[in-house]
């Protein structure tokens, strides 16, 4: 069954780009990853699925209905974390979790101490006086709380240090084992590839493609860059799966796809002073998905 | 209703505020009266010798400005603009603070209509207004009934100080439509000073001309208090004036609100 559901989905503003006829499905308990570089229209299509703005045309269901005239009812099982979190400043942090479990028919003061502390927020602190990071887990929280059906995430990690990364992508696997539907809008790679199983990629307000994480990491390159002793054999690295190969004084950089194994038996046989090994960026990934249709 | 209570905890500090300034207004300019009443003639030449449009543009008038109620009317002008500035401030508010705070997507991503939305702010700062006056008039006639030199209508009396609470209802019903068109305001306080003020003055200049439908362009001049002191009543005409402004402003936001597009910021 798809939780969401976008049919030609357009939404256009005035000279600025909106996004223009998006189409895709989330299934129900996938987590679904939806990237792009900023601007590229992520936070459009959500901000259309939660009828925040309105489509110019196309129409979108979540949970089988229309997402603008069902809006009030499709949203009780929603929870939205944006990806700049803003709140009633002069508020307590319980008490503006309180505020927004009242808009639900259910009692959710323990899971909000639950996620409290497992996001170690302290509640009695006033929101000016949050830290971003501390306002983001607020937020985390506020969007939870609920225990909604369908999570959307739009960048939720920025402002998050590692160790709370960590912790808030365990709470959403925890989350989506217990049957949440989970949307998440990234322009980071590495995060989309930990967490989801699907992604689709959009750019400059068209989806270029919708593809299983695994499907994408097989296609990905990785990016070398190796610093030796003393001046390497251009051709040295020349095998297969190499590609931009470049050599400057003792630096020697180029991409690799293929077994890994190859590239670091090859390394190893060398005297290297230093090593980068880098995922390619979001950007990289995009090129490789134009060279391959042209 | 949990939207009203937050929106009224909001509004509470602003309304305790307010509510003091009216109260003490009315109290420094009624203070006056009693040593005002002892020099009547002086005055009165005084006050003759300008000339009578501007006498009209500041709402003096000689028949009764010695009297408790002429007086008052005098004051009740400064209390009414006063009023209409914190009317303006919360209806101008009522959109645009969660569009400046950016708290519209807390609040529209969760299970609510816009029109109950709209509706319960609108209701916050209606019982806020309602709140103010209840407190303004029981202490205006209070401190009337103090200073008084001779016995007055009260009930003349507090049908003059209730017209402040009817030019709040216009100005909020105009903030909220400006709220609604205007995506984003920067500083709620230069938008209501600068209507309210505009209204005022457009106010004096048509006492000034002595146009009776020139009173129509503002809702400071929808009350004549020398009608209601001699009539004791309103002025229907202006009444019905005032209630279609404030319908049709509403209407009109709700309208808007419900279609408009919610940006990220």
């Amino acid at each position: 069954m798809n939780v969401i559901e976008i049919k030609n989905l357009t939404k256009t503003y005035g000279k600025a780009r909106g996004i223009s006829d998006i189409s895709f499905n989330v299934e129900e308990g996938e987590i679904f990853g939806f990237i792009g570089p900023n601007g590229a229209g992520k936070s459009t299509t959500i901000r259309t699925l939660l009828s925040l703005i309105y489509p110019t045309s196309g129409s979108a269901t979540i949970f089988g209905k229309d997402t603008v005239q069902f809006a009030p009812e499709i949203k009780k099982e929603i929870g939205y974390l944006p990806s700049e979190v803003f709140y009633y400043d002069n508020m307590k942090v319980k008490d503006l979790l309180n505020y927004s479990a009242s808009f639900y028919k259910k009692d959710c003061k323990k899971r909000i101490k639950e996620l409290a502390e497992i996001m170690d927020l302290d509640l009695n602190k006033k929101i000016d006086d949050l830290s971003l990071g501390n306002k983001k887990k607020v937020g985390i929280v506020q969007g939870l709380l609920h225990e909604p059906k369908l999570i959307i995430l739009d960048e939720p990690t920025s402002g998050l240090d590692p160790l709370m990364q960590q912790k808030f992508f365990e709470l959403l696997e925890e989350e989506n084992r217990k049957g949440a539907t989970i949307l998440f809008s990234s322009h980071i790679l590495t995060e989309v590839q930990r967490l989801c199983n699907r992604v689709a990629i959009i750019k400059e307000g068209k989806i270029v493609t919708v593809e299983k994480i695994s499907t994408l990491k097989e296609n990905t390159y990785k990016k070398f860059k190796v610093e030796t002793k003393s001046t390497l054999d251009p051709a040295y690295f020349n095998l297969k799966g190499v590609n931009k190969l470049e050599t400057k004084d003792n630096m020697t950089s180029f991409l690799f796809k293929g077994n890994i194994n190859d590239v670091m038996r090859k390394i190893a046989d060398i005297e290297i002073s230093n090593l980068w090994i880098e995922e390619p960026d979001l950007e990289e990934i995009f090129m490789h998905y134009y060279e391959k249709e042209a | 209703m949990n939207i009203l209570l937050h929106e009224l905890r909001a509004y509470r500090k602003s309304t305790i505020i307010w509510t003091i300034s009216l109260v003490a207004i009315v109290a420094l300019f009624m203070s006056f009266f009693p040593s005002f009443t002892k020099d009547t003639e002086e005055f009165t030449k005084l006050l003759e010798g300008y000339p009578a449009p501007l006498r009209e543009a500041f709402g003096i008038n000689l028949d009764n400005f010695f009297s408790i109620l002429g007086f008052y009317c005098y004051g009740l002008s400064f209390v009414t603009l006063c009023g209409a500035i914190q009317a303006m401030n919360l209806g101008t508010s009522i959109v645009s603070k969660e569009v400046r705070e950016k708290t519209a997507d807390f609040l529209l991503t969760k299970p609510v209509t816009r029109t109950a939305v709209l509706t319960n702010k609108l209701l916050a700062a209606l019982i806020s207004i309602i709140l103010t006056n209840i407190v303004y008039v029981a202490a205006a006639t209070l401190i009337a009934s103090q200073v008084k030199t001779e016995d007055f209508s009260v009930s003349i009396f507090i049908l003059l100080s209730l017209t402040v609470f009817f030019v709040q209802l216009i100005f909020i019903a105009i903030g909220i439509i400006i709220s609604v068109i205007v995506s984003k305001i920067k500083s709620v306080l230069t938008i209501s000073l600068a209507t309210v003020f505009a209204f005022y003055f457009l106010g004096m200049f048509s006492a000034t001309s002595g146009d009776e439908v020139k009173r129509y362009l503002s809702p400071f001049k929808y009350f004549d208090t020398a009608y209601i002191i001699e009539k004791s009543s309103y002025e229907t005409s202006f009444l019905i004036t005032g209630a279609v402004v404030i319908v049709l402003a509403i209407g009109a936001s709700f309208f808007i609100y419900t279609k408009r597009d919610i940006h990220s910021v």
